[in-house]
């Protein structure tokens, strides 16, 4: 049975529901107001009447509150109750019940729902996970009905991406950029993806993007933080600074992000102060038979990670294997988490991974070496070999 | 497809509470029977409509549809099959969703058993509570829809709060939103009868059971929130005055004087304006409550600012359901005036002075919550109100109200004289009086010798009061030993927290393996640590063995857990029992094979809860006394 049949049978039995009832009311339960005052009335005469018998009140007490009870149920009494018939023609009423209960629930739907109207008529049947192949399989679908959809072609671009398809993650982006060149979230988006394609460099083009996304929105978080990004890659301190303390105004406290800002403020600070970070400076040596069987194209992650404790990098250097010359320097810069800086860690492992996909999880066909216990405060210089 | 069903399922619930509302109100406005009867078949609908989106969001949890944005950021494959049916309630929509069905859910229960209220009347009251269900699912619609699909689905979804994955999290929600959700059925039964202009003995008869089970449920749930607390976060505490806390406790308070000031108006026909003012402001404080936890207020005045979508809704929906029932009350206050006289000694005016002490205790906590908040909000600065501003305000409020809570039964209604209470306590008195002397030798820590003495008064005028009503040879009915378990429950707990604070021991060490330390007598070894993992978890766990004596009392494993998501947990291990708990919390990892530990040694903590728990069965006692049988009988006449 689809969808549409399935909403219809419930809005049948809703209908049906309403009618039977408004054809055969529910009896009257047969207490009456009065009546029920009347009663508690009585039952609160002989509560009273215990009360005297168990000596809680007196007798002048005792009658007082007799005169209460009676003088309350007087005015109760005088209290009309809602005279309601049952011999009545509630054709009207049906026939509204009728047409106005699928109208409103069907028009709310409408209104509400993400799917429609398309997803009454092609409902989503199976709501397993798409993978994202399966995902930019729907996205291109999508976009051959409404090339002109700017959000899908942006979606395009980010799964594109997320599949390391950069060449037509670029074009998605461009082209969702053609179409709507004022949307500041774009803006940042594309950017973004071009300064990570560009091995973390900010070319002509994203400092535009960036430039312009502020240009729309001057406090639009996102573009402030890569604005502040360009400015540290230019030295400007001062700039960042400024361009961050504005982010974190508008970021809502408490959130990671606003999190994420203050450490890299912090660590800002501490840079411009003269702090000088501990480094881990990593040779890694590349075995002839690597060398000969592995692609250039795949990736040499580089990363220290606590001697106790949790599990995951505390800092890390990704980088394809054509870009490594044999040694990298990992610092502060390079803490995953801002408030967890890798001069606060003192003793840690330190890792090499060679990897087709460059995925955070360990693949069967990885290669991987890791260092012995190292003190960060000692700023070591380690080689490791990958065989 | 579900999952659009489930969203239609909350359209048609929507549907039928707006049938609920129109049609009965077209009934009762034109004199037409069938309209006028549809408000139940109507409220079940609703119900039934609000349980199938239920199930089908319950349902999407547990078979990891990450289509739905919901399901996507509060559950993974990986969580086990319990908490995946606990993570509906573990975020805002699916919250929402929850209120929203025990909302429809009390008003079933209402529409079933209240067989002795008038049809009229409960018309008028189901017609309220579908304008309540109204206003909450249109909240859910509009600004926090569940079923909400994403457009490019997630392989694996986000984690649940770690916190949240935990027994006392399953129940905790359900049992506080039952509290505070209860609190609409008092306040219905007030607006019908505001708007019916006939504020008559029924209406007061019959909302009593319904608040005493509201406020039962209110009193489980911040019991069950306070111990979660204690267990899980780490620290040992209890309370902590935190916003969202206080949140639960205000309408707690106001519902505690609800509870009192409708006996009196039940019984003698007073205190109608209190109880008036007492039902609207305990659900609007409910509502207060959702919208400071819901809005994201709290987190940051600023974030309500940034997306003030749903905020702004509930603070609407606040203003109209505060300011339309002030507005009745207004219109209709001349039918409340009351000719009934009392002296100031008598059981009314100590039942008023209860009234007046919690709504200023109350008063306090609003003020203490909502201050720092209004000032951040207009940009005045930021100050913290914590447990130093609520120990010198709150405690020294409800001290007198405390000490005047036991002698109130004592007394009679209209008029009473000094010399017939003191004649009728003096052996108590001499008693008591006795009893802190023999204390006051005993305990060297003025403020236990000050809870010390409160808790021999409240329990020894309880049993008076239960020795007199013996003599009597009237049997004690249900509400009697309600309001004794309830009385005894506010000692219990008054003796436990003050205990507990003021002997509790607390040391944040560096242990060696092998190494032990010593705390009032009970040696604590740390045998090191074991790395583990779980389902979704992995972690250390630490060896920490007991010894009393000599004896080896208990073996603990506290544990420091890493979520998949990389979330760090600290799981305290504890010994529990009725004098003290003994609790260990495993903490970082130091040089060599060192780690800080935190042991606690709290005696009487569990009295806290145990205080809750007699107060919470004390009002479900008292619901279901003789009088307020809620099967259909007619009453004997």
């Amino acid at each position: 049975m689809n969808m549409i049949a399935i909403m219809g049978v419930m809005l049948a039995g809703s209908l049906a529901w309403t009618i039977w009832f408004l054809k055969k009311p529910l009896a009257d339960n047969g207490v009456d107001l009065r009546q029920s005052n009347i009663d508690i009335a009585k039952q609160r005469k002989l509560e009273l009447q215990r009360d005297l018998d168990q000596d809680l009140i007196d007798q002048e007490q005792f009658e007082l509150a007799l005169d209460e009870i009676t003088t309350t149920l007087a005015v109760e009494l005088e209290q009309q109750s809602v005279k309601t018939s049952n011999s009545e023609n509630n054709t009207l009423s049906m026939l509204a019940i009728v047409v106005l209960l699928p109208i409103f629930s069907i028009g709310i739907y409408q209104s509400l729902s993400t799917y429609a109207p398309t997803s009454i008529i092609t409902p989503v049947v199976d709501s397993k996970p798409l993978t994202l192949e399966q995902s930019v399989e729907k996205l291109k679908q999508h976009i051959s009905d409404e090339p002109n959809d700017s959000e899908a072609w942006t979606m395009l671009g980010l799964s594109y991406f997320e599949l390391d398809k950069v060449k037509e993650s670029l074009e998605a982006y461009e082209k969702a950029y053609q179409l709507t060149p004022n949307n500041s979230k774009l803006l940042v988006e594309y950017a973004s993806t071009l300064i990570s394609v560009n091995d973390n460099q900010f070319s002509d083009r994203p400092v535009a993007l960036i430039k312009q996304a502020l240009e729309i929105d001057a406090n639009a978080p996102d573009a402030l933080y890569l604005a502040g990004m360009f400015a540290i890659s230019m030295q400007d301190f001062t700039l960042a600074k400024g361009l961050w303390n504005k982010a974190l105004s508008v970021l809502p406290e408490g959130g990671d992000d606003h999190q994420a800002l203050l450490g890299l403020l912090d660590e800002l600070r501490r840079a411009e102060s003269g702090q000088v970070s501990n480094t881990v400076t990593v040779n890694v040596l590349l075995s002839d038979q690597i060398l000969a069987n592995r692609s250039a194209e795949e990736y040499l992650m580089i990363y220290v990670k606590a001697a106790k404790g949790r599990p995951m990098p505390i800092a890390i250097q990704k980088l394809k294997l054509r870009d490594f010359n044999g040694q990298i320097v990992l610092s502060d810069m390079n803490s995953v988490m801002p408030t967890k800086l890798l001069s606060e860690h003192d003793k840690v492992l330190v890792v090499a991974r060679l990897s087709r996909t460059g995925g955070a999880m360990k693949q069967a066909d990885d290669i991987q070496i890791t260092s012995s216990v190292v003190n960060v405060s000692d700023n070591p210089n380690i080689t490791l070999e990958l065989q | 497809m579900l999952i659009e069903l489930g969203h239609f399922a909350l359209v048609l619930a929507l549907v039928f509470a707006f049938l609920q509302v129109a049609l009965p109100t077209v009934g009762l406005l034109r004199g037409s029977f069938s309209l006028a009867q549809l408000s139940r078949p109507m409220l079940w609908a609703q119900f039934f409509w609000v349980l199938v989106a239920f199930v089908i969001l319950t349902n999407a949890f547990i078979g990891d549809d990450f289509s739905v944005k919901y399901v996507a950021n509060n559950s993974n494959t990986e969580l086990p099959a319990i908490f995946k049916m606990s993570a509906v309630w573990g975020a805002h929509e699916g919250s929402l969703l929850l209120w929203a069905l025990i909302l429809s859910g009390w008003s079933v229960a209402v529409s079933v058993f209240s067989k002795r209220l008038p049809n009229e009347v409960l018309n008028h009251i189901l017609i309220i509570l579908g304008l309540i269900s109204i206003g909450f699912l249109l909240f859910l619609l509009l600004t926090s829809n569940p079923f909400e699909r994403l457009d490019i689905i997630p392989v694996q979804g986000r984690e649940l709060n770690p916190l949240l994955q935990d027994f006392g999290l399953i129940i905790h929600p359900p049992m506080l939103y039952m509290g505070y959700v209860g609190l609409a059925v008092p306040f219905a039964f007030v607006l019908s009868s505001l708007i019916r202009g006939q504020l008559d003995s029924t209406w007061l008869r019959w909302s009593r059971p319904w608040t005493l089970i509201a406020w039962a449920f209110l009193t489980f749930g911040i019991t069950l929130g306070s111990w979660w607390a204690y267990y899980e976060l780490g620290w040992g505490g209890w309370w902590f005055w935190d916003p969202v806390e206080n949140a639960s406790f205000m309408p707690w308070l106001v519902a505690t004087a609800l509870v009192h000031s409708l006996s009196v108006s039940e019984k003698r026909g007073a205190f109608k304006h209190w109880t008036v003012l007492l039902a609207i402001a305990g659900f609007s404080l409910s509502l207060l409550g959702t919208f400071l936890v819901r809005s994201g207020i709290l987190t940051s005045v600023h974030s309500f600012a940034a997306d003030p979508e749903r905020g702004l809704f509930i603070l609407v929906f606040l203003v109209i359901v505060i300011g339309g029932s002030l507005a009745l009350y207004a219109w209709r206050a001349s039918l409340m005036r009351s000719s009934n006289s009392f002296s100031w000694l008598s059981k009314e005016s100590g039942l008023l002075i209860n009234n007046i002490l919690l709504v200023a205790a109350m008063l306090s906590v609003f003020l203490g919550t909502m201050y720092p908040l209004l000032l951040d909000s207009l940009s005045l600065g930021k100050i913290s109100v914590g447990a130093p501003y609520f120990d010198a305000v709150f405690v020294p409020i409800m001290i007198p109200a405390v000490i005047a809570m036991v002698i109130a039964p004592f007394l009679r209604w209209k008029k009473d004289t000094l010399s017939r209470v003191g004649a009728l306590l003096k052996n108590v008195w001499l008693g008591v009086v006795v009893l802190f002397a023999i204390s006051f030798y005993i305990v060297d820590n003025q403020f236990v010798l000050f809870a010390v003495f409160l808790f021999i008064w409240i329990v020894s005028h309880s049993l008076w009061l239960l020795v007199n009503r013996m003599r009597q040879k009237s049997r004690p009915n249900l509400a009697f030993i309600g309001m004794l378990f309830a009385h005894i429950g506010i000692a219990v707990f008054l003796l436990g927290a003050t205990v507990t604070t003021q002997l509790g021991i607390e040391k944040d060490i560096k242990m060696e393996v092998g190494q032990s330390m010593t705390i009032k007598g009970y040696k604590f070894v740390f045998k090191g640590v074991d790395n583990f993992s779980h389902q979704n978890y992995q972690g250390h766990k630490g060896k920490v063995e007991i010894y009393y004596e000599g004896d080896l009392i208990a073996k603990l494993n506290p544990e420091k857990r890493q979520y998949v998501t990389g979330m760090p947990m600290t799981e305290a291990a504890i010994d529990p029992s009725l004098y003290r708990d003994l609790y260990v919390a495993l903490g970082e990892s130091l040089e060599g094979n060192a780690w800080s530990l935190r042991i606690y040694y709290k005696p009487l903590i569990r009295w806290i809860w145990l205080g809750g728990l007699f107060i919470s069965f004390g009002a479900l006692l008292a619901a279901f006394d003789r009088r307020y049988r809620l099967i259909s009988k007619r009453s004997e006449s």
